[in-house]
């Protein structure tokens, strides 16, 4: 029953957010545009990378457009609903508005996850799948089944792992009030996803597997459909955000009961 | 249906001097202090009661609210409303209560009120039929019928507070926490929203606790008032009990119609008048502020000798008891703030 209301909630904001981005034709135009070029440019860096050369950090250039699919599919995630919806809440919380989401009979953690959708990100994630359709084209050879069901295990153990440290950020907001910027931080460190964990050494490798895990969010995934993926890096990385959700889950009960609400 | 036991609320208040040199220094070290909002604030509310919850601004009106309301928890003392413990936000208790905020909006600026009334249905869970029988009621009561499907950002601020009244009221809720619902309003929607307010509590044997800054909202609908100041409870019972221990004086007002031709006549009344009570003249009318004791022998004098028309007798308005109640001494003149809002520079 809550299941479904949920549901039924999602549905209503999902509903609300492309009726409010078809409010302003213009803008919904410009947008669409927007998408188009985000998802063209994403090709840029590996093009300029693999032009003289066949192999990088033991990627070929059909396997790190694998990690690129990913990248690509995570992002249009996060800047179509993770993101726009955590700066709603932001600003809810800096303004006082915030009340009415606590004022609802649902988990008010869900009720400001999707408030606020970008349907136009639609098209980046469609866009995602298409390099994977090329990637593997390029390889001559398609994912094995197996493959496939731990590669769409291991994308929503990214997106979750990206979704718990956005919602951290967001329940430093209740204490701290103004930190939009540690979500652009966030977005910036979120960019090395495009390239595969391997390119990078010492520390930098550490930081980006574990402690702020951009790996698990498209390289390890990447692995997993390629058919490199391993039990102990799949265990490991939906452990390791399993852990991640927990504890921002954590944080933000105790955000929430340290909210003051502005008057 | 509403309890508080011994209310508290502190907030942790950060402070700093003015200055560039100080806004440095806080960044490395921020001074800060205990902020008492709520004191030991307790009394009860029974189902079905209409009661307005007066103070001047900082008095803990808000946060008091807030607290029933689940929002905040209370530092100490406990709170119970509909058999709920607010803080809990239980289900049962969210459902059953709603807080509207005049200074601040749950409408879908972006898209018309309807759309934010369909969304709450889905929150709320509410079953079709319900739904359309409450926004039927509400659509009438609050006449919303010509703003349903206009964006919100189009609407007037009375049209805005009308359809936000509908929204916090769409699941049916049992207890209403009204914090300044008609300020900025016009006098004839005030009017409206108090209309409105006393029918829902009718209609639903709604229990209904009200701030406002319109002490005619206050005296047209609540017959009990809860009064606090620097958070404390000062006042609990009567409006009129209220009135008459802050200032049992009456007020009378009437028109002397011979001052109109001749305007030199109100001195001699105001002669005839002296001693009996409080005398004011503007042009041909004369307000007189006097004991209650008084009334009959002057009433007689006015009607009599000076055979006034368009006699009023009235209580004194609540604004100047408020006024009287929370005077305080210049050297204890705190600017008044929400705590709540400091507790979060």
């Amino acid at each position: 029953m809550t299941g479904e209301r949920t549901l039924r909630v999602l549905a209503a904001q999902l509903r609300a957010s492309v009726m409010t981005a078809m409010q302003y034709r213009a803008n919904f135009l410009v947008s669409g545009l927007v998408a188009l070029y985000w998802v063209a440019w994403n090709f840029l860096p590996l093009l300029i990378l693999f032009g003289d050369r066949q192999m990088v950090a033991g990627w070929d250039y059909p396997s790190a457009l694998v990690v690129v699919g990913y990248f690509v599919i995570l992002r249009a995630v996060l800047e179509g609903i993770i993101t726009p919806s955590f700066e709603d809440a932001i600003s809810r919380i800096r303004n006082g508005s915030f009340d009415y989401v606590l004022l609802k009979p649902l988990d008010a953690m869900l009720l400001v996850s999707a408030c606020k959708v970008e349907p136009w990100k639609a098209l980046e994630l469609l866009a995602g799948l298409g390099i994977f359709v090329h990637a593997f084209l390029e390889l001559g050879r398609p994912p094995t089944p197996g493959a496939v069901a731990l590669g769409v295990v291991m994308l929503l153990s990214g997106v979750v792992a990206m979704y718990s440290l956005w919602l951290a950020a967001v329940s430093l907001s209740f204490w701290a009030v103004r930190l939009d910027n540690l979500m652009y931080l966030l977005s910036a460190i979120f960019d090395v996803g495009r390239w595969p964990i391997s390119v990078f050494r010492g520390a930098v490798r550490v930081v980006f597997t574990v402690v702020i895990p951009v790996a698990i969010m498209t390289t390890f995934p990447a692995m997993a459909l390629l058919g490199r993926g391993d039990a102990r890096t799949a265990t490991g990385a939906i452990g390791g955000s399993a852990l991640m959700l927990l504890g921002s889950r954590l944080l933000w009960r105790r955000a929430i009961a340290a909210y003051t609400s502005a008057s | 249906m509403i309890t508080a036991t011994a209310l508290r609320k502190e907030f942790q208040v950060s402070r700093r001097p003015p200055g560039l040199r100080a806004a440095l220094a806080s960044l490395l070290h921020r001074r800060t202090e205990t902020v008492v909002a709520v004191d030991e604030v307790s009394f009860s509310i029974a189902e079905g009661e209409r009661v307005g919850f007066l103070g001047p601004n900082g008095a803990g009106k808000t946060t008091t609210l807030k607290m029933l309301a689940g929002l905040l928890h209370p530092t100490r003392g406990q709170a119970e409303v509909g058999g709920f413990v607010p803080h809990r936000r239980e289900r049962g208790f969210l459902c059953a209560i709603t807080l509207v905020m005049g200074q601040k909006q749950q409408l879908i600026w972006d898209l018309p009120p309807s759309e934010t009334f369909a969304m709450n249905r889905a929150i709320f869970d509410v079953p079709v039929r319900e739904y359309k029988d409450a926004l039927d009621e509400l659509v009438t009561l609050l006449s919303l019928a010509p703003v349903l499907d206009k964006p919100t950002r189009q609407l007037s601020l009375g049209e805005r507070m009308r359809c936000e009244l509908a929204a916090a009221l769409i699941h049916r809720p049992k207890v209403l926490f009204l914090d300044e619902p008609t300020i900025g309003l016009d006098v004839e929607m005030q009017l409206a929203i108090r209309e409105f307010i006393r029918s829902y509590n009718q209609r639903h044997r709604a229990t209904v606790m009200l701030t406002s800054h319109y002490m005619d909202d206050v005296v047209a609908l609540c017959p009990r008032v809860i009064v606090i100041d620097g958070g404390k409870l000062l006042h609990d019972g009567d409006l009129r009990t209220l009135i008459k221990a802050k200032d049992p004086d009456k007020r009378v007002s009437c028109l002397v119609p011979r001052a109109v031709a001749e305007p030199d006549v109100m001195p001699q009344v105001a002669a005839r008048l002296a001693g009996l009570g409080e005398v004011t003249l503007e042009g041909a009318r004369l307000r007189l502020r006097l004991p209650e004791s008084r009334l009959a022998e002057v009433i007689g004098i006015l009607l009599s000798e000076l055979r006034v028309s368009d006699l009023s007798i009235e209580d004194p308005p609540l604004e100047d008891v408020m006024r009287a109640m929370f005077r305080k001494p210049a050297a204890s003149q705190e600017p008044a703030r929400d705590a709540s809002a400091e507790a979060r520079e």
